[in-house]
């Protein structure tokens, strides 16, 4: 019988075991959550067996119901049964107003800027919906992993924008989890093949999801999984199918205008019909539920086929730009194809055709993104060794600014290797002007009302000089989650301002907060006694790491005035650890890190002239062979 | 931040020679080397002062990698190193001949479009564009390694100039092939 372990009184046992952390894709249509079991990822069933969680919200009863329940819900109550709500996430609602007036949703007046939908459960956003699928997930790990969960990577289309991007992280901090990384549909979805091949290589992800199409070339090489380039379209995918498949039926019967539960009806059914069109060659829709005449009518592969056509057109032109971003020799080595949309065989045939290869399906499509999602929390929560697979992202969209004439001025360029910095220098345009509006853009056009915007901040007490005279550099800093952040400093006074960018359609911090604490799943104690945990968990690990730091480089890299004064701080913190003060543990843990930074970037530098002196000859010889 | 680290140059950073001439396979190695060490991933469980230092080496080693890895931008590093900066460059009189031969080529590209089979033209044009870049990338070098520094900045402008040009007949090209 294996023994029990026991931890030393007054240390803390947590991190010496395995940290429980979870993969979520939070698609379009269906979610899923994934962990690791024995190395290996697997998806987590719910009671009832099913992996796939479909990303339905009802709010009849005035709270939510997730999944199938909604589902069965949704004829009946369609303006309550939220659907598809990923297309929403971090758009404006003028911009989305199409799209809800097509799914027959309400939206909510009068929210400037927000997408908010009018339910039973009162005005919800997108970001609040989205955390119920979430929530709704997570406690499905937690009832199958046996506790609570240490961290969470959710995926996103490589394509979302930061809006998208920030709204997905929002959603995920109001259900509770701590966010290890966004990470790229596609990218996870190598992950998932990279770990069970281990095959060097350029592969090319093919990811038509419910309702986005991503595609992404990442070549794979010394355990460094590197992506070339990334494109697509946040606006394509499986439910435009299921759409088509309906306008076609209601051409053909000639039907008149259905009521919003009719029109949910026919979706159902065509969704049904291209699924099983993948199997055989034609197949009957039942029209009894939609249409007062009834009936049924004859889907053949061939009608299906008519009409997907277009939409694989406009897959491979995106294929074919990203084929050209990522400006490789030679062709790519595999191709990988994910979402459910790919089990369409035509799709399939069309896609291999494309880049001369077969497509690889070896791993269940629905699953794949969610799979690579768990492993890559498995790594970034601590829980494999060190030097196992490494990740190198992009951004998918150029970044720049506002400049005179309504023009953009990029600054990153997409398909740039994130982490980034980029800084550039720009100057005023009158005399005496002493402040600078920064208007912030993402896209690939010249002129600013075409792309996006992201946010407006100003720089203010530049001193008054004559035009062009200023010198303003501006930094955009994308972190590895993808998201923004950007200074701006006049050189010569050193007059500072910086913005986090929270896109004009999120959420403040300030909202997030109210959100959580009015969230009954929070009361207010268990809020205090997570932030407790929370402050206790990071000092733990500060702790932890400078101690086996002092130990390993403490006699090379300090002197010893500065070990002692950094041993005397953290005796202070270690004796503050087990109080309940959460305030006063983040205090001495930011003063602690902040006197450990000298520290921390000696060895940092350090640890880059050890990686490349640990470059031997004989490892260069042989790549120059191959 | 150690003001070391940010003072060594991207070529120190990589360990390699200050050259235009650089070993792909061996930067590529070293990048990938830095990055292993370096990326925010390796200390996801580190505290937040930590995390942020990793997020900004990071970053540094990506633009290092950016910068050396094609050969336009290189030079004009390279130049910067030599205190030649990217206004300056841009500012510099080009010679009326050079000029003349690229307005010829732009309308060359302008009007292929109006052809009935723009294809071939389009990649001769493409080809030709290339060659002039191959030999302004090979006088750069040659001036480069004499020292001739405003030779070599004559080189590095021709070469943005064509730079430009190559990436908007490619583009073309491209849009012919989607319609």
């Amino acid at each position: 019988m294996a023994l029990l372990q026991i931890a030393e009184p007054g240390q803390s046992p947590m991190p010496h075991q395995l940290k429980r952390a979870i993969g979520i894709d939070l698609g379009t249509t269906n979610s899923l959550v994934a962990t690791l079991r024995g190395g290996r990822p697997v998806a987590l069933p719910d009671e009832a067996g099913s992996v796939m969680l479909p990303s339905v919200v009802n709010y009849s009863s005035g709270s939510a119901r997730v999944g199938e329940t909604a589902v069965a819900l949704a004829a009946q109550c369609p303006a309550d049964t939220l659907m598809s709500i990923k297309r929403f996430m971090g758009r404006g609602s003028e911009d989305a107003a199409s799209d809800a007036a097509r799914s027959h949703y309400q939206l909510a007046a009068g929210s400037e800027g927000l997408v908010r939908f009018s339910t039973s459960a009162g005005d919800l956003s997108p970001i609040e919906v989205s955390a119920d699928i979430l929530r709704e997930l997570r406690e499905r790990a937690v009832a199958t992993v046996g506790g609570e969960i240490d961290g969470a990577v959710i995926t996103v289309p490589a394509y979302f924008d930061e809006a998208q991007r920030q709204a997905t992280k929002d959603a995920a901090t109001l259900a509770g989890l701590k966010v290890l990384r966004l990470l790229n549909e596609p990218t996870a979805a190598a992950v998932a093949y990279g770990l069970d091949s281990a095959e060097e290589g350029v592969i090319a992800i093919y990811d038509l999801g419910g309702g986005t199409f991503d595609i992404s070339i990442l070549r794979l090489y010394e355990g460094v999984f590197e992506v070339l380039a990334t494109g697509g379209d946040t606006a394509l995918g499986g439910d435009d199918l299921d759409g088509a498949i309906a306008e076609w039926v209601l051409q053909q019967s000639d039907a008149p205008e259905l009521a919003a539960g009719q029109y949910r009806q026919l979706l159902a059914a065509s969704r049904r019909a291209k699924e099983q069109l993948s199997e055989v060659d034609r197949i009957a829709l039942d029209l009894t539920e939609v249409l007062p005449s009834g009936g049924s009518i004859t889907v053949s592969r061939e009608t299906l086929e008519t009409l997907i056509q277009p939409m694989i057109k406009r897959t491979l032109r995106a294929c074919r730009q990203c084929l050209r971003d990522a400006d490789i020799e030679g062709g790519v080595d595999n191709v990988v194809m994910v979402g459910g949309s790919t089990r369409v065989p035509l799709v399939r045939e069309a896609v291999g055709d494309f880049f001369g290869r077969s497509p690889l399906t070896d791993i269940d499509p629905d699953q794949v993104v969610a799979m690579g999602a768990a492993i890559q929390a498995d790594i970034l929560i601590g829980n494999r060794p060190e030097g196992d697979l490494l990740l190198l992202d992009v951004i998918p969209l150029s970044l720049g600014l506002e400049t005179m004439g309504s023009m953009v001025e990029k600054i990153v360029p997409r398909n740039t290797t994130i982490p980034v910095s980029r800084a550039q220098e720009f100057t005023t345009y009158k005399d005496g002007q002493t402040a600078l509006a920064l208007h912030i853009v993402q896209g690939e056009r010249e002129m600013v009302s075409d792309c996006r915007s992201l946010a407006h901040f100003e720089l203010r007490g530049i001193p008054p000089m004559v035009a062009g005279a200023a010198r303003i550099l501006v930094t955009f800093q994308v972190d590895a989650d993808g998201l923004l952040n950007v200074e701006a400093r006049e050189e010569t006074t050193g007059a500072q301002a910086s913005i986090t960018v929270k896109p004009s359609f999120g959420l403040s911090d300030d909202q997030i907060t109210e959100m959580l604490q009015a969230s009954f799943k929070f009361a207010d104690e268990d809020m205090q006694s997570r932030q407790l945990a929370e402050q206790r968990l990071s000092a733990w690990q500060l702790l932890e790491g400078l101690k086996s730091a002092l130990e390993a480089d403490g006699d090379a890299l300090l002197s010893s005035a500065e070990r002692d004064e950094l041993s005397d701080q953290m005796t202070l913190l270690q004796a503050l650890i087990e109080s309940d003060d959460a305030d006063a543990i983040r205090q001495k843990t930011d003063a602690l890190g902040r006197r450990s930074e000298a520290f921390a970037t000696r060895r940092m530098d350090r640890s880059i002239r050890e990686a490349l002196a640990g470059v031997s000859l004989d490892a260069l010889d042989e790549e120059a062979e191959q | 931040m150690s003001e070391a680290e940010f003072q060594r140059n991207y070529f120190d950073l990589f360990d390699l020679p200050i050259d235009f001439t650089v070993d792909q396979q061996q930067l590529g190695a070293r990048y990938r080397q830095a990055q292993g060490e370096l990326h925010p991933d390796r200390y996801a469980g580190a505290s937040a002062h930590e995390q942020r230092l990793a997020v900004q080496y990071s970053a540094l080693v990506n633009q290092a990698y950016a910068t050396l890895r094609t050969p336009l931008s290189r030079a004009i590093y390279l130049l910067e190193l030599r205190g030649i900066s990217q206004q300056e460059l841009t500012s510099q009189p080009v010679d009326g001949g050079f000029l003349m031969m690229q307005m010829e080529l732009r309308e060359k590209l302008e009007t292929s479009m109006d052809l009935v089979d723009p294809e071939p033209v389009l990649e001769h044009l493409i080809a030709e564009i290339s060659q002039d870049i191959a030999a302004e990338q090979a006088r750069f070098g040659g001036s480069w390694s004499a020292g001739d520094l405003p030779r070599a900045s004559s080189a590095c402008v021709k070469m943005q100039y064509l730079d430009k040009l190559l990436r908007e007949a490619e583009q073309t090209e491209a849009n012919l092939l989607e319609n």
